[in-house]
């Protein structure tokens, strides 16, 4: 390892030297495999290679021993002769010597030792020192041509040039070739350099392709250095390892291991296989029922059995009955569709006998089949929800347990002579009051039918309206026609009666200057006061109309205050003026609203204490007419407001609209209905409430009317309960005008005080615009429905004359509420977190408005 | 055809034994013969001509028979009727057999100017004739026909007006006639919307042909239209019943009847504007009492037929009150479940005599109540039928187990009460009858076919009136102007 660039200066200068002395390489070289190698060869190369394997040789083997293997394992021949020449060498150094020096002076006249030159003994260590080796070191030796010498040896002696020989000697080298000639020269020594024998020899070998070295067997015998035998002398004198004599840890755990496996029987002694039978089956087997004391259970309640295959039918037969056989259509059909889609997997075959039948080639896929159904087809218990949906629905009375209400048409007034637009019934009960398209007021009989009184109040307009004024003691009837308010006395032959109801009419005419004065202190310049209250005439007041109203537009509506002094006019088209309270006693008309939002269509007052609500086509809005503010605005959520009315109990409101609602309000609550029905195919025109029975009624279009029974409770927690209970139909719609108005009888008062029977009787009336072909058939149609002919409908039914379905009526209006009183409890539930929030509103709006009502009502 | 003869030949066919009976004299089984064997099957009609046949009656025309076993009418065949009753087909069967009910043919129309409200009748069997005693003169039938133009006509049988009350302008009614009875065969009583009660001289002249309805007394006292009247010829006492729930009692006696009330009189508003001139020549009275029992309109009103001082009143308050005459004091109070309209009085022979209340009602039945203050139940029956208003109602003057019915609905039912059925749960239970006859109005018979179902019962053909009296029949009136009699003899089956 150490002499590889000592070993490259060398080589480089010592290439004969080589040649000469080659035997000394023996020392370093005393590796016996590569022996015969190393012998022959000096080569650069081949001695790189061998300090490398010398190396690797240092490496592998133990320090120690080396030097001892090397020396004592390979004892060749050649070598032995290679040492006693060595030996010979030293022998010969040692003689001669002497002082190696020469004492000389130099320069500088100082002493100067001058050595000889060291000739190293044979068997010296240094090798170096065999020849002169040139000092200049790594430079060319180009750098030397102009000099005759070639570089330094290490005493710093010139190494001279080697004498080129004359061209002559370098022609005749050249024709004289000796063995070896390369044509070259040695650049480290300056001579021609020529190959050896030997290097020959390689050199053919090499491109022979044998193996470079001579008498080298590539395939020894093999020398057992290792054998089994033991020999007397060992190769080795080193002590038995410690291992030799200590038990194996590792053999132990392997033994422990085994021992421990007898131990628990895993391993057992060798039998031979019989004999181990034989004691196997000696063995007793032992069995255990686990299921000795199992009684039998009924199976889980999700248990589904698989279900069982049918069992073969005739045409499975081998032999089927003929008609069980395919014809060719239905077996070329049963050939087309997909095997998926086939109803049958197999066709029927017939064979002649069961010993001709071939092996079934399906059975193996229809037993997959069968095990795909089984465990992919899930066999799962539904769970049918089994709910009665009438149990669902609320609880609602039914209509018959509701009685009395209206079920029949019973009477027809006939005489009008056009559309009936109005009708009233007179606070009596005796009489109703109807107006329409003709222009006449007409009386009729409420029992019998018989017209008693007619007043033609006008030949071009028609009577809008027609109220009676409330109260027992008087018969006045108010007619809107046009602008004008008519007040007549129909005449029934009671004078004192029509002299109360003239006196009343006629009060008011000592109050003949109040317009006037009323212009003044409103202390506006009014050009004409907002109504003129006159004579009508003496053709008139001959057939007993004895005061006339005019207001500035047409009146659609007339409500009485129920004392029937004061009573609200409306005028959609008024502008301004359109909603106006009059004052009967002393023909005094006000404009209480300025400025209203949106056309107002109907206004009246509320049954029981000072309020005042007047309806916009959106909204209705609750004045109170003392402290002169707006108490409420209801929002029926209906785009056109026809009709409403104030329940008697003054809590409740229904309102009827044009775009078929039909809306429960309840003021205390919410400004929002509690209910909204919309039962009806057309607009919804009138609404009423009987004053003492809980019914109501409204009347659409479409030619019917709804009776609702509709009961109000006081208890605050407790919403009211509104049940259809009857349709009314067959009223004929005309120009798509159906029921205009309606009214209920009034109740006669006793009922409340004796309570001895239910109630007296009551009629509702209503009026059909009947615009038939021929003038004279016009005619009004209002059945009086009692309440008794519906107690004993099903005296009808008996009779077969229940035909229209009345009950099945009854039972689809229920239907029909169910859905709207769902829809309600939604509503209701999130209109009470809106009436909260809205109650600041309305507080800021009652504010706002709180001089909007122009009421001098006192 | 004779069934012992038959026999062998229905063998098959089970037999059951019959007794026949019967009330009427001059029919009367002869001894020995009331006992029959008939097949089961038999029906009414196939028992009739067993009756009427040699071997049992023998009569020279058949007489058709209606059969009653246990008070009610044989309707279906034997057999079925005494499954339906549970009864043994070995035991036998009592048959009592009445002369078969004819139909109530149309007879005759009176036409009128307006719808007629009430009408009345004087024959020698009406109760005016029988009180009028020798004075009715035999073949004066007449026909009492009250109004709505406030006129009250006197008809004969050939239809002719004998008589017509004077216009208001004449001291007639100023308003609608709504009630008109005879008092005797020359006095009617009328009264109406004016609040009058009216008393007329009824005289003829000698040829019958032509009459005179002369005032001769005017009574004032009401507040209200009179809707109903009823008269007693022999004491000459008036009942009305006014809408507003007052109850009149009035006499025709110009001497004993009190001074008129003047604030009632005509022309006691002197602020009236329209001032009639009124020929009143007849003298102005009072009632003798007026009570107002009522808190509703009045209806009807009637003397009990037995006892002049006892009347009964049905108002739309749902009541019937019984009213002691001469205290003016209302002795019983009957609720129904409606508003009445009508009443009429049935005479009742047996338990201990009485009268039967039938009221007609809005809900369109009759009410059958018992007005004796200690009845047990009050309501006795209910007749079904009428699809209207039952306006008036009148007894059957052959017997105490029928009556008609006048309704708005355009028709006249005639009732027998032995027909009773009970009453399904829906009907409220109790006794329920059906009619047995319905008379149509004649005038509607063309315009019955364009009638459609949503129409109103009745329209046009309102029957305000009836009356039914052995030698006129059935007469009706309504709001068809027209006076309809119809055959009212043998209507029903007699007992």
């Amino acid at each position: 390892m150490a002499p590889t660039k000592p070993s490259l200066k060398r080589k480089a200068s010592v290439v004969e030297a080589n040649h000469a002395d080659h035997p000394q390489s023996d020392d370093e070289f005393g590796d016996g495999l590569l022996e015969g190698v190393l012998e022959d060869e000096s080569d650069d190369e081949e001695s790189e290679v061998e300090d490398d394997d010398n190396d690797i040789e240092g490496d592998t083997l133990d320090a120690d021993d080396d030097d001892e293997l090397d020396s004592d394992d390979i004892p060749t021949d050649d070598e032995e002769l290679g040492k006693k020449q060595l030996t010979n060498g030293a022998e010969s150094d040692e003689e001669d010597v002497g002082p190696h020096y020469k004492i000389e002076t130099d320069a500088n006249g100082g002493t100067r030792y001058v050595y000889d030159e060291v000739d190293p003994v044979y068997d010296s260590d240094d090798t170096d020192a065999q020849e002169p080796v040139n000092t200049i070191g790594n430079i060319p030796l180009s750098f030397y041509d102009s000099y005759p010498h070639i570089g330094y040896d290490i005493n710093g002696k010139k190494i001279m040039r080697p004498a080129t020989g004359e061209a002559l000697d370098a022609l005749l080298d050249s024709i004289e070739v000796p063995k070896g000639w390369t044509g070259l020269t040695d650049p480290a020594t300056g001579k021609p350099l020529n190959l050896s024998q030997d290097e020959l020899e390689l050199l053919r070998r090499v491109q022979m392709n044998e193996v470079p070295e001579e008498g080298y067997d590539p395939y020894p015998d093999t020398v057992e250095w290792f054998t089994s035998f033991e020999e007397t002398m060992p190769l080795s004198a080193a002590p038995e390892p410690k291992r030799r004599f200590l038990p194996s840890k590792h053999e132990a755990k392997r033994i422990m291991k085994l021992v421990k496996a007898i131990r628990e029987g895993r391993i057992l002694p060798y039998k031979p296989p019989e004999e181990r039978q034989r004691e196997e089956e000696e063995e007793e087997e032992i069995h255990y029922d686990l299921w000795a004391d199992e009684t039998p259970r009924p199976p889980n309640v999700m248990h589904i059995p698989a279900p069982k295959l049918a069992p073969p039918g005739y045409d499975l037969s081998y032999n089927p009955p003929p008609e069980y056989l395919p014809t060719e259509d239905e077996k070329k059909a049963w050939e087309e569709t997909e095997p998926e889609e086939r109803e049958k997997e197999y066709l029927p075959q017939k064979y002649d006998s069961l010993r001709k039948t071939p092996a079934y080639d399906q059975f193996v896929k229809e037993r997959f089949e069968r095990c795909l159904d089984l465990y992919l087809a899930p066999r799962i218990r539904k769970n049918k929800l089994n709910i009665d949906p009438a149990s669902l629905l609320p609880k609602l009375p039914r209509p018959e347990e509701l009685r009395p209400f209206p079920t029949i048409a019973s009477i027809e007034y006939a005489g009008h002579e056009g559309r009936v637009r109005s009708v009233a019934i007179d606070p009596s009960g005796q009489w109703l009051a109807s107006g329409g398209d003709d222009g006449t007021v007409r009386v009729w009989g409420l029992a019998d039918g018989k017209q008693q009184w007619k007043v033609k109040l006008s030949s071009e307009d028609p009577v809008d309206v027609v109220r009676w004024r409330p109260g027992q003691e008087t018969s006045i009837i108010s007619a809107a026609v046009a602008e004008d308010i008519f007040f007549m006395i129909p005449s029934f032959g009671n004078p004192e009666l029509e002299q109360t109801s003239r006196d009343i009419l006629d009060a008011g005419f000592g109050y003949a200057t109040n317009g006037k004065q009323l212009t003044t202190a409103n202390g506006a310049a009014r050009k004409d006061p907002p109504a003129k209250w006159t004579r009508p005439g003496a053709r008139l007041e001959d057939e007993g109309v004895l005061l006339k109203a005019t207001v500035r537009s047409p009146i659609k509506s007339i409500n009485w205050h129920r004392r029937g002094d004061f009573f609200c006019t409306v005028s959609p088209s008024g502008q301004r003026s359109s909603v106006a309270i009059h004052t009967l006693s002393k023909h005094l008309t006000q404009i209480p609203f300025r400025k209203l939002p949106g056309l107002a269509q109907t206004a009246s007052f509320h049954p029981s204490r000072p309020l005042f609500f007047v309806a916009t086509q959106r909204s209705i809005r609750c004045y109170d007419l003392q402290k002169q503010e707006l108490v409420k605005t209801l929002q029926p959520g209906a785009r056109w407001i026809s009709s409403f009315d104030v329940h008697p109990g003054g809590d409740n409101l229904v309102v009827g609209s044009y775009d078929r609602r039909l809306l429960w309000h309840d003021l205390e609550m919410s400004n929002r209905p509690y209910k909204t029905m919309r039962f009806h195919p057309q607009a919804i025109r009138a609404v009423k409430f009987h004053r003492t029975h809980p019914l109501f009624a409204d009347c659409s279009d479409d030619g019917t009317l709804q009776i609702f029974h509709s009961k109000v409770v006081s208890d605050l927690m407790e919403g009211p309960t509104i049940v259809p209970v009857k349709m009314l139909k067959g009223h004929k719609v005309v120009n798509r005008l159906g029921v205009t108005d309606i009214d209920w009888h009034p109740q006669h008062p006793w009922c409340r005080v004796a309570s001895i029977a239910k109630k007296t009787k009551n009629t509702d009336i209503l009026v059909v615009c009947n615009t038939i072909q021929r003038n004279d058939d016009v005619s009004v149609a209002q059945p009086p429905l009692t309440t008794e002919v519906a107690a004993f409908s099903h005296v009808v039914e008996f009779y077969g004359l229940y035909k229209e379905g009345m009950p099945s009526q009854a039972s689809k209006d229920h239907a029909r509420f169910y859905g709207s009183q769902k829809d309600h409890a939604l509503l209701k539930g999130t209109s009470n977190g809106m009436n909260q929030a809205g109650t600041n509103r309305d507080a800021k709006e009652t504010d706002y408005r709180a001089s909007k009502p122009d009421a001098r009502m006192p | 055809m004779d069934t012992e003869m038959g026999q062998p030949a229905l063998a098959e066919v089970q037999q059951i034994r019959v007794n026949f009976t019967t009330t009427s004299p001059d029919l009367q089984l002869p001894e020995g013969r009331t006992q029959l064997l008939v097949p089961a099957d038999i029906k009414r009609y196939g028992l009739s001509r067993v009756l009427n046949s040699e071997s049992m009656l023998n009569t020279s025309s058949p007489i058709p028979f209606d059969f009653l076993i246990n008070g009610s009418f044989l309707r279906t065949s034997l057999e079925d009727y005494l499954k339906a009753n549970g009864l043994s087909a070995e035991s036998t069967v009592t048959l009592q057999y009445v002369r078969s009910l004819i139909p109530p043919v149309f007879q005759a129309s009176f036409e009128h100017d307006d719808w007629v409200s009430g009408v009345d009748v004087l024959s020698d069997t009406a109760r005016a004739g029988v009180w009028s005693g020798d004075k009715f003169v035999t073949g004066q039938d007449r026909i009492l026909s009250a109004s709505y133009d406030g006129l009250l006509r006197i008809w004969n049988k050939s239809g002719n007006v004998i008589a017509t009350s004077a216009s208001s302008s004449l001291g007639g009614h100023s308003a609608s006639v709504k009630s008109a009875k005879f008092l005797s065969a020359s006095q009617v009583a009328s009264a109406g919307l004016d609040r009058t009660v009216r008393i007329w001289k009824y005289a003829e002249a000698d040829d019958h042909l032509s009459g005179t309805l002369k005032p001769t007394l005017e009574l004032y006292g009401h507040k209200a239209g009179i809707e109903s009247l009823d008269v007693h010829g022999p004491t000459g006492r008036v009942l009305s019943a006014a809408s507003d729930g007052t109850i009149g009692l009035w006499t025709t006696s110009k001497s004993s009847a009190p001074a008129a009330p003047a604030a009632l009189l005509p022309g006691a508003n002197a602020s009236a504007s329209k001032k009639r001139k009124i020929a009143s020549s007849a003298p102005q009275r009072g009632p003798l009492s007026l009570t107002q029992p009522h808190t509703s309109a009045a209806s009807a009103v009637l003397f009990d037929p037995a006892d002049a001082t006892i009347a009964y009143s049905a108002s739309q308050d749902h009541t019937i009150r019984t009213i002691d005459l001469t205290t003016s004091k209302v002795e019983n109070v009957i609720t129904t479940s409606h508003p009445l309209l009508s009443l009429c009085a049935l005479r009742r022979s047996g338990g201990g005599g009485g009268v039967l209340l039938a009221a007609g009602t809005s809900a369109r039945h009759i009410t059958l109540a018992d007005p004796r203050v200690g009845a047990a139940a009050t309501s006795v029956m209910t007749l079904r039928g009428h699809k209207n208003m039952v306006t008036s109602l009148c007894a059957s003057p052959d017997n105490e187990h029928s009556l008609v019915s006048a309704s708005h609905d355009g028709t006249c039912r005639i009732w027998d009460l032995r027909g009773a059925r009970a009453g399904t749960r829906a009907e409220g239970g109790g006794a329920v009858s059906e009619s047995v006859y319905v008379i149509e109005r004649e005038s509607q018979k063309g315009a019955q076919k364009s009638k459609s179902k949503s129409d109103v019962p009745g329209r046009g053909a309102k029957v305000f009136g009836v009356a039914w009296d052995r030698s006129w029949g059935i007469v009706s009136g309504g709001e068809d102007r027209m006076v309809q009699v119809n055959r009212g003899r043998d209507l029903l089956a007699a007992d």
